[in-house]
């Protein structure tokens, strides 16, 4: 039997849904400070109207503050769910007004994609594109990457924010407190973004030949998009456009540290117990399918006879891997090219994109953790079978210490990975009724549903509005693994046929 | 015996003449005389360029990476938007098509600035050799610029305030104020 939501349940979840938005308001007001100071007038009457936009509808609908403090893991789930739709919408004006998009879809589209740090974008002419604007871009990947809920933990709901925390698919707490371990994820995020600036902005000035003020600019939006495995880029031709390995070797450290978990963050902030986050069947997972679709793209690659020396082989595989398996979407070569790579290199990138980088980061996909306990699951199975009747298979993994699988977290794997597989399937058949061909389609779906970025070609502003639409859908889905965009179902569900 | 001598003489030169013509003539084609084409078909086939001289046309964009080895780095536009800019009354067409262009320092000309925001960039013909995953640059592809024209200087455009987003947004914000006042002192 369902239960209707009472207006208590209502008064909660719009109040916490209002703090979030009121967060955003405030996010709103940095890129209208840099149009003002660039004096870009035109976007910065985008921006105030973004900001009065989200300022409003944040106080109107936390007007009604609930008479308890009782944040349940439903309603958290709730709030989470419908800030990363509302978000995008309201986060898409100054995108919609800025003339570089063809419809309000298109414009939220590219919000969506930049909060959920997919990184696939619709945007035309983007090599005009006012600087203020691609600013607010690249700050909606960081913001969203970062967790918007998160920001709203630490500023507004303290210690009843763990039940958002959870639906913003963080399941770890570093620290005691819910607000104490998005404080340090923050810490954490902006001395990575004062060391991450002057690096890339020092490889732009010294190596490059860039200005200063383009060197900032560049390795301060460089930055934001890699460090969240986002795939926003300054440039049409995203990473390739600086011709240069150290700039591509800065980008890649920031991309790995956006995959890592903050639990490892932590170890490796406190210097305890690194040796034991290495045995770790995450950190060792993430590094033999790495490993292993890097292997794949280079055998495919070579295969194309794409390019000619070891070198350029070890360049290519291992920038597009590190891409791929991060979620990030930054490319060197157009995707016109990477629509031709066929058999292996097919393989490897699809496979990267979807395994993803660890739980509880920034990165997308199906998460190393998942990864490994599905393979702990098979590989326990496979021992049952050939093994004695009587013989006991332990079932106990390395995760922080020695853990026992239990059938719980092995059917949470399983089930997640079935719902993605399940995903990127709707999504790949979606392509495929629009008459694009399994392989681009495929990847495509994967790269959505994976909030992975990289693009074979359909993403453009004129694809069909069903498939964009459905491509929204993923990247929400897949940026909130299911949970919470199911709590919010049951609860629109529960309010229409509850008793 | 004389005139024999030079009959033969002249024979000889004539023939040699003849001879190196060919070879003259392929010194002669300069990359002004090299196969004309757009960034569009760099980017829908690179493979069938590799090593040849091409002529592209198209606007710099971006920046002028003036690098320690005597080569300024930018990116050539050739699409919609360097025809006719957004900014000046032109239509959506897609995304950007640029290609890396490296250019050695002595052949760049004194430009003021690349494409950007409000700046359609220098509108250019670049001739020189496309190389296709380069294998001495780690398998990049760029057109290594062998010849700079010039057609047009960077254009400077325009992009005033929006008024109603302007107006909106302040009364969205002063509206946001009262009512949070007011609920705060209704709390209170």
């Amino acid at each position: 039997m369902l239960l209707r939501p009472d207006p208590e349940d209502l008064r909660v979840i719009s109040y916490y849904l209002g703090r979030v938005l009121l967060v955003m308001a405030g996010v709103a007001v940095l890129p209208l400070a840099w149009a003002v100071i660039g004096r870009e007038w035109a976007p910065a009457s985008s921006f105030l109207l973004t900001a009065g936009a989200f300022a409003l509808v944040g106080v109107l609908v936390s007007m009604a503050p609930p008479r308890e403090n009782r944040l349940g893991l439903g309603h958290g789930m709730v709030v989470v769910a419908l800030a990363w739709l509302i978000a995008p919408a309201l986060g898409s004006i100054p995108l919609a007004l800025s003339g570089h998009f063809g419809s309000f879809l298109d414009a939220y589209f590219d919000a969506m994609s930049g909060l959920t740090a997919s990184g696939s974008s619709l945007v035309n002419d983007v090599d005009h594109l006012a600087p203020s604007l691609n600013f607010w871009r690249h700050l909606l990947q960081f913001i969203g990457g970062q967790g918007i809920v998160l920001a709203s933990v630490s500023v507004f709901a303290g210690g009843v924010g763990l039940s958002m925390f959870r639906g913003d698919g963080r399941e770890d707490r570093i620290l005691p407190s819910v607000a104490s371990t998005a404080r340090f994820i923050w810490l954490v995020s902006g001395l990575h973004l004062v060391f991450g600036v002057l690096l890339l902005g020092s490889v732009a000035y010294f190596g490059l030949g860039f200005t200063p003020a383009r060197s900032l600019f560049h390795g301060l939006l460089t930055f934001f998009s890699s460090f969240v495995t986002g795939g926003f880029t300054v440039q049409s031709t995203s990473i390739g456009y600086y011709h240069s390995v150290f700039f591509e070797a800065a980008t890649m450290v920031f991309m790995l540290a956006g995959a890592m978990s903050f639990s490892l963050h932590y170890a490796l902030w406190r210097r305890r117990g690194r040796l034991q986050l290495l045995r770790d069947l995450e950190t060792r997972t993430l590094a033999v399918t790495m490993a292993g679709t890097m292997v794949l793209l280079m055998l495919g690659l070579a295969t194309l006879g794409l390019y000619r020396n070891v070198g350029s082989l070890a360049r290519q595989g291992l920038f597009h891997i590190v891409s791929a398996h991060t979620s990030s979407g930054f490319t060197l070569v157009p995707s016109t090219e990477i629509a031709q790579w066929g058999g292996l290199a097919f393989v490897g990138v699809v496979t990267a994109m979807f395994l993803g980088g660890m739980a509880s980061s920034a990165a997308g996909g199906l998460k190393a953790l998942r990864v490994g306990l599905v393979a702990k699951v098979l590989k326990d199975q496979v021992k049952r079978v050939l093994l004695p009747d009587r013989a006991v298979v332990p079932s106990v993994y390395q995760q922080g210490g020695r853990r026992r699988l239990t059938q719980q977290a092995a059917q949470a794997a399983l089930l997640v990975t079935l719902l993605f597989v399940g995903l990127c399937a709707v999504g790949t058949a979606v392509g495929m009724a629009y008459g694009y061909p399994l392989q681009q389609a495929l990847f495509e779906s994967v790269s959505a549903a994976t909030n992975g970025g990289l693009s074979a070609g359909i993403y453009g502003p004129h694809m069909p509005v069903v498939l964009e639409v459905t491509y929204i859908l993923q990247m929400w889905l897949g940026r909130l693994e299911f949970v919470a965009v199911f709590a919010l179902f049951g609860f629109v569900v529960s309010g229409v046929r509850g008793r | 015996m004389t005139a024999r001598r030079l009959l033969s003489i002249l024979a000889i030169v004539a023939s040699a003449l003849l001879g190196m013509a060919p070879a003259a003539a392929a010194q002669t084609v300069g990359p002004f005389d090299s196969e004309r084409v757009s960034v569009a078909d760099l980017l829908a086939d690179p493979e069938a360029y590799t090593a040849m001289e091409v002529e592209v046309w198209g606007e710099l964009v971006g920046d002028f990476g003036r690098r320690d080895d005597g080569t300024v780095w930018t990116q050539l536009n050739g699409d919609a938007y360097a025809e006719t800019p957004l900014l000046a009354d032109g239509s959506l067409a897609g995304a950007n098509l640029g290609i890396g262009v490296r250019i050695p320092a002595g052949l760049f000309p004194d430009l003021d600035r690349p494409g950007g925001y409000r700046v359609r960039g220098p509108l250019v013909v670049l001739q020189g050799m496309w190389r296709y995953h380069d294998p001495d640059r780690g398998g990049e592809s760029y057109l290594d610029v062998t010849g700079v024209e010039l057609l047009e200087t960077s254009l400077a455009l325009e992009e005033g305030v929006r008024w109603v987003p302007l107006g909106l947004g302040a009364g969205f914000l002063a509206l946001a104020g009262l009512v949070a006042v007011r609920t705060r002192r209704r709390a209170g």
